[in-house]
């Protein structure tokens, strides 16, 4: 039997925004602290340290998403776990938001001038305290305006995740469509709310870039 | 023998009047060998300064003093503590010695009063009132009491490194390193910033200074030191280092800067 498209189909998509929000939360507040770990790791004095995190960065940042989502996936069927489509994808994502912040927050690190870490150590700042106060701060005004724009890369990656089964948005659409069979209506407005979703964060990135570039003109 | 006198014997001589004491020190960068079988004994209130060509070793040699760089051999005292490759002493020896950059290296996200009272927060848990109290008595030792809610940005070159100077003394350290304090100054800041380590020196603070300002040597200094290819090649009173030098290098490179 096939539905028209009408308000209530439209509800369904509105509705599954929500857990598009929440995974690219988790990703992003996960990958977050994964990142800053592997950011500072990728920065330490210590060269083991440093060639361990880099290998964690090529192989996510060498493989498509969508593989990184099936691993993943099926990797927890291999290990024993139950599969479950929410962890699965919400640890992916994680992983993968871990490896491209630490990669991004890593360059933001290393542009702070080397004179900020050896002043600081000379007044007798400890490791930690030279990253809280001196070296972080000043990262952190540079990483603004990358971490916007990976932050829409990961909301739309989470797109992949319909493919295991994640009921978010593009998961939605595909419900709806495979009841009304109106795939143009459908997923124009499955598009139309990435959009709504994304397309701030795009301008927040822009006016962040366009500060610090005005800031460090000064 | 007995057992007292060989521990007095095995134990770092101590004498309070050594600020610092370099004995044999070797440093490589790679392949490179920048300091060459270092010996240099300052003591507490005497001011060095140290000359030279640029790549001599200059800031190698006064950043091995508070461990920016490690060595690769000989031993390095600084009041009397041995610094032990990555060992605690690290921690104890860079709370005495303080020090100035060329690039001033102030913190651009902190005001002037923050950028002064982190360290003595941070580091030897002062209040914040008192860590206030020390910066603004300093700020105003360097003449700058009224910068202090500034950034850095804001503030002239001279002024900058003035501040860092403040900020340095905070820590109240018993030794000050300055690596070329004036050279990234335009020329009418040099004097204030001279003028103001000449008042440090006046007070008795213990110094190595990395410098080219011919005048401050014979004015401040009670050794100069020339240093060429790593190694000291010479080290004399500044009388006798600009009047007498010794050795042909010094000659030439004195030539040259004059
Ligand atoms: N981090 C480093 N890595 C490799 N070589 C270095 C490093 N720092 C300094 N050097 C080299 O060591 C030599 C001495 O440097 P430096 O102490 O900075 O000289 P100066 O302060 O007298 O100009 C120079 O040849 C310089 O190129
Ligand atoms: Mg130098």
């Amino acid at each position: 039997m096939i539905r028209t498209f009408g308000w209530n189909e439209f509800l369904f998509i509105l509705m599954a925004i929500r857990w598009t929000i929440a995974l690219s939360a988790i990703a992003f507040i996960g990958g977050g602290i994964g990142g800053l770990a592997i950011a500072l790791a990728r920065t330490s004095g210590d060269k083991v340290v440093r060639q361990a995190t880099a290998g964690f960065i090529r192989v996510f940042q060498g493989t498509p998403l969508l593989l990184q989502l099936f691993l993943v996936y099926f990797g927890m069927a291999v290990v024993g776990a139950a599969i479950n489509p929410w962890i699965a994808a919400a640890l992916a994502l994680t992983l993968h938001a871990s490896a491209f912040l630490g990669e991004i927050w890593r360059g933001c690190i290393e542009a702070v001038p080397l004179g900020q870490n050896e002043a600081a150590t000379a007044l007798g700042l400890k490791w930690a305290s030279r990253q809280r106060w001196i070296i972080l701060p000043q990262a952190a005004r540079i990483a603004v305006a990358p971490t916007v724009g990976f932050l829409v890369q990961l909301i739309k990656g989470t797109s992949l995740a319909a493919i295991i089964g994640f009921t978010e948005l593009t998961r939605a659409g595909q419900i709806i469509n495979n009841a009304t069979f109106e795939p143009f209506t459908v997923f124009s407005i499955v598009a139309g709310l990435y959009f709504v979703l994304c397309w701030p964060l795009s301008l927040l990135a822009r006016q962040a870039e366009i500060r610090f570039a005005r800031a460090s003109a000064r | 023998m007995t057992t007292t006198s060989e521990t007095a014997a095995e134990a770092p001589r101590k004498t309070l009047e050594t600020a610092v004491r370099m004995e044999a020190v070797n440093k490589w960068y790679g392949a490179f060998q920048a300091l060459k079988n270092v010996d240099l004994e300052v003591r507490s209130g005497e001011r060095i300064v140290v000359c030279g060509p640029s790549g001599s070793g200059k800031s190698t040699l006064i950043r091995c003093i508070n461990q920016l760089e490690a060595i690769q051999s000989g031993r390095i005292f600084v009041d009397g503590i041995e610094l032990t490759a990555g060992g605690k002493n690290v921690d104890a020896i860079r709370r005495e010695v303080g020090m100035v950059f060329q690039q001033f290296n102030l913190f651009p996200h902190m005001t002037v009063l923050e950028n002064c009272t982190l360290a003595p927060m941070k580091v030897r848990g002062e209040t914040r009132d008192a860590a206030e109290a020390t910066a603004r008595k300093y700020l105003a030792r360097v003449h700058i009491p009224e910068q202090a809610d500034k950034y850095p940005a804001q503030l002239s070159g001279g002024q900058q490194q003035r501040v860092a100077i403040a900020r340095a003394l905070c820590m109240n350290p018993k030794i000050m390193l300055f690596d070329e304090p004036t050279s990234a100054l335009d020329p009418e800041m040099v004097k204030e910033v001279l003028d103001t380590m000449i008042d440090l020196a006046d007070g008795g603070m213990t110094m190595l200074v990395v410098t080219h300002e011919m005048g401050f040597a014979r004015r401040v200094a009670d050794r100069v030191i020339f240093m060429d290819r790593g190694e000291i090649v010479e080290m004399a009173p500044p009388d006798r280092f600009f009047d007498d030098p010794q050795h042909e290098r010094t000659r030439t490179f004195l030539g040259q800067i004059a």
